[in-house]
C-alpha cells in the first residue's frame, strides 16, 4: 500500500487472512487514511474470536489557532474578523457561540464576524485554540476500523496515545489483562512499545 | 416443446418484429425493459427456432443470447444490510446473476453476522422459501461459516448455494449440514469486483446456479407441472385487468414451479383462484393460491399433474 511503510496481518487461516489484508487497504483508501498511517498490523482470530489492529500515525498539523485563518482589527472590546480560510469558520462559529454567545457575535457578510467581548477580553485572542485535526483523524480512523473489522463485534476497546493507536473487538467480553497482554504483543511485531 | 431461454438486446427501431416473432412461435416474453433507446427482452423460445430468432435477430441489429437463468427468482442473502457486507460482494452477485436472465432479490437478515450470535428469523426463512434457490453470501472464515450455517440454512427448503473465501473444497468440509452448491474464492470484499479472478468468481457461481436449478427442472421434468408457469402468466396478464396497473418491472414474475403476482392478496386472491384457464379448468383447481411473504403479494404456486390429472 502507497503511504503505508510498514504493513502486516496474522490470521490462523490464510485465506481469511489475505481477504482482510486486502479489505484494509481498500477501506483505508477509501477514506484517505494511507498518507495518515505510518505503520499497521492487522491481526484476526476466528476461534477466540478476536480482531485487533495496531498502528502508528505520522506527525500531525499541530491545533490550528484563530491567527491561522483570520486577522483581527481591535477597537475597544469590538473585534473585527476578516476570515481568510473559510474551512475552519464553521467550527470558529461554534467556538464563538458557545464562548461569547450568539447576541455577541454577527457576521455581516461570509468573510467578516464581528465580535462584542467583555472588558479585556481582545488579550491574547489570537492564540485561542479553535479545531483539533487529531481529533478528527482519530475519529476517522476508528470508523475505518469498525468497517474493516468482522461484522458482529460489539465489543469494542480503543485508544491513542502518543501517535500510536491500538483497536481491539470481539463478540464476546474479554478479560483486560489478556487484551492488553495481547496489544502488546502485536505492538512489539511493528517494532514499538505501548 | 422445449424452451430455450434467451436474452434479446437491441435497439427501440423494429423490436416489435421480435416481439409479434417470439409470440408467433409459442414462445413467452418473461420481462421487456425499454432502457433510452435500448430494448432487452427475456424470453422462452422454442429451441427448434432458435435459429430463426437469431437469423431475424441480425438485420435490426439484435443480438440473442441464451441465459440459463430466465424464469428463475433467485434469493441473494446477505449477513447484513451493513456496509461490511452491501454493496460488495451482495450487488456483485444479484447484478451478475441478472445479467443471465435470473429476477434477483436481495434479502438482508436482521441477524445474520457473526460466529456465535447469528441467526435467521421466521419471516426471512419463509420469504427466502418462496424463491428457486438461496446464495447464501459467507465470509472469510472456514471457522465461522462452520458455526454459522447450521443456523442460517435452518428451515430453508430451497435449493442452497453456498458462498465463501474459503477453497470449494474447504466449503465442502466445513458446512454441515451439505447444501446443493458452492463457491470458493468469493467473500467478503471491500471493492467491486472487477479483477479477471474475482469476474471468473462469478462466471463460476453462474455456472454452479445453473448446474443447481437444471437438477431441480429435471425433477420438475419427472412429473410435469398441470400448467408451465409462463403460459400461467400470459393468461394472467390477458384476463386479469387490474394487473395492468401495477407499475412494477414485472407485475408478475415468473418462477420455476410458481408465479408470483403483484397484486394484494386479500383483493385479488378469489378472482385468482375463480379465474378460467381453459375448457372448466380454474387456477384454484390446480394450483395453491397463497399470500406471499413479500409485501402483499400472491405467490401462486402450480400443482404437477400426477396431483391434479389437468395439464392445460
Amino acid at each position: 500500500m502507497t503511504g503505508i511503510e510498514f504493513f502486516t496481518s496474522d490470521c490462523p487461516e490464510k485465506t481469511g487472512g489475505d481477504y482482510y489484508e486486502r479489505i484494509a487497504a481498500d477501506v483505508l483508501q477509501d477514506m484517505n487514511l494511507l498518507r495518515v498511517i505510518s505503520k499497521l498490523h492487522v491481526s484476526v482470530d476466528p476461534t477466540v474470536p478476536l480482531f485487533i489492529v495496531v498502528g502508528v500515525i505520522r506527525k500531525l498539523p499541530g491545533i490550528v489557532k484563530v491567527h491561522d485563518f483570520a486577522s483581527l482589527q481591535v477597537q475597544g472590546n469590538r473585534i473585527t474578523l476578516s476570515i481568510g480560510n473559510e474551512t475552519y469558520l464553521a467550527p470558529f462559529l461554534k467556538f464563538l457561540w458557545d464562548r461569547y454567545g450568539k447576541a455577541n457575535v454577527e457576521q455581516p457578510d461570509r468573510w467578516t464576524v464581528v465580535l462584542t467581548v467583555p472588558e479585556g477580553g481582545a488579550e491574547g485572542f489570537e492564540e485561542l485554540p479553535v479545531y483539533d485535526p487529531r481529533e478528527d483523524i482519530f475519529r476517522d480512523l476508528m470508523y475505518a476500523m469498525i468497517c474493516i473489522q468482522p461484522e458482529g463485534f460489539k465489543v469494542r476497546k480503543e485508544a491513542y496515545v502518543d501517535g500510536k493507536f491500538y483497536f481491539v473487538a470481539s463478540e464476546d467480553t474479554l478479560p483486560e489483562d489478556v487484551v492488553e497482554r495481547q496489544v502488546r504483543e502485536k505492538f512489539a511485531l511493528i517494532g514499538e512499545e505501548l | 416443446m422445449i424452451l430455450e431461454p434467451i436474452t434479446y438486446k437491441g435497439g427501440l427501431y423494429r423490436h416489435e418484429e421480435m416481439v409479434e416473432l417470439i409470440e408467433d412461435l409459442g414462445g413467452y416474453i418473461i420481462q421487456l425493459q425499454q432502457i433510452a433507446g435500448d430494448i432487452i427482452i427475456l424470453a422462452l423460445v422454442p429451441k427448434e427456432d432458435l435459429d430463426l430468432v437469431r437469423a431475424i435477430a441480425k438485420p435490426i441489429n439484435g443480438e440473442v443470447k441464451v441465459s440459463p437463468l430466465v424464469g428463475t427468482e433467485i434469493a441473494v442473502v446477505s449477513m447484513s444490510l451493513e456496509i461490511h457486507h452491501l454493496p460488495h460482494a451482495t450487488c456483485d452477485v444479484a447484478e451478475y446473476l441478472r445479467q443471465f436472465g435470473a429476477k434477483t432479490n436481495v434479502i438482508g437478515l436482521a441477524r445474520g453476522f457473526g460466529k456465535r450470535i447469528a441467526q435467521l428469523n421466521v419471516e426471512e426463512r419463509d420469504v427466502i422459501n418462496e424463491h428457486d434457490c438461496a446464495i447464501l453470501l459467507y465470509g472469510n472464515f472456514e471457522e465461522c461459516i462452520r458455526h454459522k450455517n447450521p443456523k442460517i440454512s435452518r428451515g430453508i427448503t430451497v435449493p442452497i448455494i453456498a458462498t465463501g473465501a474459503p477453497d470449494k473444497e474447504a466449503l465442502m468440509k466445513c458446512i454441515d449440514p451439505p447444501v446443493e452448491g458452492y463457491v470458493g474464492g468469493l467473500g467478503r470484499l471491500a471493492h467491486r469486483a472487477k479483477r479477471p479472478e474475482e469476474l471468473a468468481k462469478l462466471e463460476e457461481m453462474v455456472a454452479e446456479v445453473s448446474r443447481v436449478l437444471d437438477l431441480r427442472r429435471t425433477e420438475i421434468y419427472k412429473d410435469p407441472l398441470s400448467v408451465a408457469p409462463p403460459r400461467l402468466m400470459d393468461l394472467i396478464i390477458e384476463k386479469v385487468e387490474a394487473i395492468h396497473e401495477v407499475t412494477s418491472p414485472t407485475p408478475v414474475t415468473v418462477q420455476m414451479a410458481g408465479l408470483r403476482v403483484k397484486l394484494p392478496y386479500e383483493v385479488y386472491a378469489d378472482t385468482l383462484r375463480n379465474l378460467e384457464l381453459e375448457q372448466g379448468v380454474r387456477l384454484g383447481d390446480i394450483a395453491d393460491v397463497t399470500p406471499s411473504r413479500m409485501r402483499t403479494y400472491i405467490w401462486v404456486q402450480v400443482r404437477p399433474f400426477s396431483e391434479t390429472k389437468v395439464m392445460v
